[in-house]
């Protein structure tokens, strides 16, 4: 006999399932059926009818039925069995739990059941009676489950189906708005706004995302207009159109932070429909070329501070030109990512044409070499210098320059990668000629010493700063990073100088990556018994000594401090921050930002 | 209101009450915008939205209708409710 089973019984005997059972337990449901159908149909008859021929073969087969009967009972009761066994075992498992805690209020034994139900849902080609709608419909494997356990024919099927998928928008679409909302939290804390936004905040804001309907900003002090420019090109609208907003005739400063949308055309518009302009400040103004220049030229704008960014395509002549016509009464000129041309020429040229220029900056050149360095320090009006090469620049001509011009000097600024051969000549030539700086930025020196910092720092003779950079100022060697010996680098004893000379009213201290400090340096610096009154932004990321206690010590020495980066430092682990400030960077797992919440 | 007075009062916060003539005050584009009552509304609403959030620190943008947001610009400058306090010294120049 068992050589005439086939694999699929084989494979059901192994399940537990027996295809006999099965096969008996649908005629008794069958015969029950039809027995049940039989006799409804005789009582809708009546007496009269069918039932009251007492045949025999009929009085048989219903005897055989109520055996049958008896029979599924049993059946049955072997099944109810085997389902509170099922249910029990259910209870135990993974899927149970997860749906208990998902609906907390509805009774266990509902749960069990209906996990049951699906599972002993009818296997795909058997006909079942849709839950909904009643009809009787072949199963397949794409077959629904109803909300009552069930199975759902085709059509009810897809009516669910579809009321699911809505739902399930509606809850997509308010995930994704958490996460743009948490981002946007994220990123107002970065820029320091936390709690209400204040009134004229939200405003603006509402200004500029209704650009389009503004014809004219009206009587709007200065700093508003400024406010809302800024806000329009960080949202990088500001277009021909809204470019209108800004350029007034009684205007006499124009900013556009982000001019890569604008056109020659509009560039000239400027000129045309602002005739007062004296601070002009134009980022990303790649199409300021030649023609716009030559239109410039012509006209009597009566230009104090120029600021061009990004203008790559304006030739030597054109500044030339642009030199001869409006360079005597420029007081600023900052030029940003020219690669051509503005070279040595351009800063030999200014001495003579420029003699009111009081500011300079050039950033990001290529052209600007050694000799273009020595011309600017002839240039002895200048107060505020800050220089960017690409070129290696040596230490000589920056010495020249402070020796010449150092003295009257308030800002000074010398930056960027080529620069990592300037050495302590530079520090001294400061510490002797410059009596009024405010604000200093030397980075990215190799070679500049410890002790150059210290003495740079003592009984010098200038104010106390305001704003000091020297980010990158530190020993680089990859085979033995932790060892310097010949302290290169702003270290301790130059930082403790430094704090002991312009601590008094520093605002901005930048020592980012200055590694070499040590611990008993910051924390006699920060010791409790002083306090640095002015101090706002205090950058000591990869500074690797800093510690909990150290970062305690900041927040309580300076009052006013708003924001501490400290990324990469990897001692720290539990900081309590202050109402009101910013910690950023913490190395910690749950976000990279600590906002206070202590008083 | 279903008249608007000739006069508007002007109250100075040691108690003295101005009245003084509608037109002649309008001069004031500040005081203009003020008498408004739909701007008065946003400005006191943003003031019980300070007042409310103020501990608060993840909080909804108040609503402000785009035709109002020119006039309660100028308002909020000059009620000084700004979060940048000026500087003592300006940013500008370098």
């Amino acid at each position: 006999m068992a050589k005439d089973h086939s694999a699929l019984t084989d494979f059901l005997a192994s399940q537990n399932i027996s295809a006999n059972r099965i096969r008996e337990d649908a005629e008794a449901r069958r015969n029950a059926a039809n027995a049940s159908n039989a006799q409804t149909a005789s009582t809708d008859a009546g007496a009269s009818s069918t039932a009251a021929n007492g045949d025999a073969d009929e009085l048989a087969e219903a005897e055989e039925a109520a055996q049958v009967a008896t029979a599924a009972d049993k059946a049955t009761e072997k099944k109810r069995k085997a389902q509170a066994a099922a249910i029990e075992k259910i209870k135990k498992g993974k899927a149970f739990k997860k749906r208990k805690r998902q609906d907390e209020d509805s009774d266990s034994d509902g749960i069990a059941e209906a996990i049951l139900a699906e599972r002993a849902a009818p296997l795909p080609g058997q006909m079942e009676n849709c839950e909904i709608c009643d009809k009787r419909f072949t199963v397949t494997p794409y077959s629904r489950a109803g909300p009552n356990g069930g199975l759902l024919c085709n059509k009810c099927g897809k009516e669910l189906a579809q009321g699911n998928k809505d739902e399930q928008k509606q809850k997509k679409k308010k995930v994704a708005a958490r996460g743009t909302a948490r981002r946007q939290v994220a990123s107002n804390r970065l820029d320091g706004v936390i709690g209400c936004k204040s009134l004229m905040t939200m405003c603006i804001q509402t200004l500029v995302n209704n650009i389009d309907l503004a014809d004219d900003l009206g009587d709007m002090p200065a700093q508003i207009v400024d406010r809302v420019a800024r806000q329009v090109s960080k949202r990088r609208i500001l277009t021909p159109m809204s470019l209108n907003l800004f350029l007034q005739s009684g205007y006499e400063d124009v900013t556009v932070y982000d001019a890569a949308r604008l056109g020659s055309d509009d560039l000239i518009r400027i000129f045309q429909m602002v005739p007062k302009l004296r601070n002009l400040k134009l980022k990303n103004a790649i199409q300021f070329k030649d023609e716009v220049m030559d239109y410039l030229i012509t006209r009597q704008t009566p230009l104090d501070s120029f600021y061009l960014h990004g203008a790559n395509l304006v030739s030597e002549e054109s500044w030339k030109k642009f030199f001869v016509a409006k360079g005597k009464d420029l007081k600023s000129l900052r030029v940003y990512f020219t690669d051509k041309h503005v070279g040595d020429d351009f800063t030999a040229s200014l001495k003579e044409r420029c003699p009111a220029l009081k500011c300079l900056k050039i950033a990001h050149n290529q052209q600007v070499t050694d000799a273009g360095v020595e011309h600017i320090a002839k240039l002895d009006g200048l107060e505020h210098l800050g220089l960017q090469l690409i070129t290696p620049t040596s230490t000589e001509s920056y010495v020249k320059v402070t020796n010449s011009i150092g003295k009257s000097l308030r800002t000074l600024s010398l930056t960027g990668e080529s620069l990592s051969d300037m050495d302590d000549r530079v520090l001294d030539a400061i510490h002797e000629n410059c009596t009024s700086l405010r604000k200093l930025r030397i980075t990215h020196s190799e070679v500049m010493t410890d002790a150059g910092f210290a003495r740079l720092f003592k009984d010098w003779t200038n104010k106390p700063l305001t704003f000091i950079d020297f980010e990158k100022c530190r020993h680089i060697d990859s085979s033995k990073p932790r060892e310097n010996a010949h302290l290169n680098g702003l270290c301790s004893d130059g930082f403790r100088a430094l704090m002991s000379h312009s601590g008094k009213s520093l605002r901005h201290l930048n020592v980012h990556a200055c590694r070499h400090i040590k611990r008993e340096a910051f924390e006699d610096v920060f010791s409790l018994d002083k306090e640095y009154p002015e101090l706002e932004n205090l950058e000591i990321s990869f500074c690797e000594e800093v510690t909990d206690f150290i970062v305690g010590c900041i927040f309580r020495t300076c009052p006013k401090l708003k924001n501490l980066n400290v990324f990469g430092c990897m001692k720290l682990k539990d900081v309590r921050v202050p109402k009101g400030k910013i910690l950023v960077g913490m190395p910690n797992a749950m976000g990279m930002e600590i906002e206070g919440t202590e008083d | 209101m279903a008249e608007v007075s000739k006069y508007v009062t002007l109250i100075s916060n040691d108690g003295f009450e101005f009245v003084v003539l509608r037109e002649a005050v309008l001069i004031s584009p500040m005081i203009k915008s003020m008498i408004d009552s739909k701007m008065m509304e946003k400005v006191v609403e943003y003031f019980h939205y300070w007042y409310k959030n103020r501990e608060k620190e993840d909080v909804p943008d108040m609503d402000i209708p785009a035709e109002l947001c020119l006039e309660l610009l100028v308002a909020a400058d000059f009620l000084g409710l700004d979060s940048k306090k000026p500087l003592l010294q300006p940013r500008g120049g370098y």
